[in-house]
């Protein structure tokens, strides 16, 4: 089964996006998140980071598709995956795509028991996933 | 190619958990399924495509399933769906048989 870590740089926003991520997909899908830093501030961990993949597979997630918010998070995310060994990192993917509408599409994806492929394409979807519709 | 249309009752159409479990449904099934509503469709088992389709509430929407177990698809759909949509032919809503199911046998 795949899972996901969100990662935010902000807690509150982390948590927010895993409840209604839950409601729209199910609770089957292990869905974890490292919003913040470690203090409490805005920003990101690579500890943090770390202990969500390490939740994800305690979860059940056999693979992990991480989804960020800034561009900027990319920086403690590189450090959290180096201390992940070969085996477990080739079992971890990372999604550019937009946070919010790239983690339903892969909750719902994971849901239906897809690839690690199959999710991080579906996520990858939300980069054109219209909102508005034209009138 | 089996097929059958509702009118959506949801006040809020077809969206975030309906729609995720519609593509939960239709993916335990090998055949394909498609969601059609006004001039456009969407592959029922894509949470993108069903999402984009964008289905808003009084809309009438036609499914239709292709394979070997499409009418258990269908079946499956239309019971998931169950009150918050009325089956139409049409474009009609039809009143289900009494105690019976709005699903088709």
């Amino acid at each position: 089964m795949v899972g996901l870590v969100l990662v935010s740089h902000s807690a509150r926003i982390a948590e927010g996006l895993r409840d209604m991520v839950g409601q729209v997909a199910g609770g089957d899908t292990p869905v974890t998140i490292a919003g913040g830093t470690e203090d409490g501030r805005l920003g990101t961990s690579a500890p943090l980071i770390s202990s969500a993949i390490r939740a994800a597979r305690e979860a059940g997630a056999d693979d992990v598709l991480i989804l960020l918010d800034l561009g900027s998070a990319i920086l403690s995310l590189e450090v959290a995956l180096e201390e992940l060994d070969p085996a477990e990192r080739s079992r971890v993917r990372i999604s550019d795509a937009p946070l919010v509408e790239g983690a339903v599409l892969a909750a719902v994806q994971a849901s239906i028991g897809a690839s690690l492929d199959e999710v991080a394409e579906a996520a990858a979807g939300a980069a054109t996933m219209t909102k508005v519709q034209a009138a | 190619m089996p097929e059958v249309s509702f009118v959506v009752l949801d006040p809020s159409g077809l969206h975030g958990r309906p729609a995720a479990r519609f593509v939960q449904v239709a993916s335990r099934f090998e055949s394909a399924v498609m969601l059609r509503t006004g001039e456009r469709s969407a592959n029922a088992k894509s949470m993108l495509a069903l999402l984009s389709l964008a289905v808003k509430p009084r809309s009438e929407i036609t499914i239709t399933a292709d394979g070997g177990d499409a009418d258990e698809a269908l079946a499956a759909l239309a019971a998931e769906l169950g009150e918050t949509v009325v089956p139409t032919e049409g474009g009609i809503p039809v009143v289900p048989a009494e105690g019976g199911s709005p699903t088709p046998p």
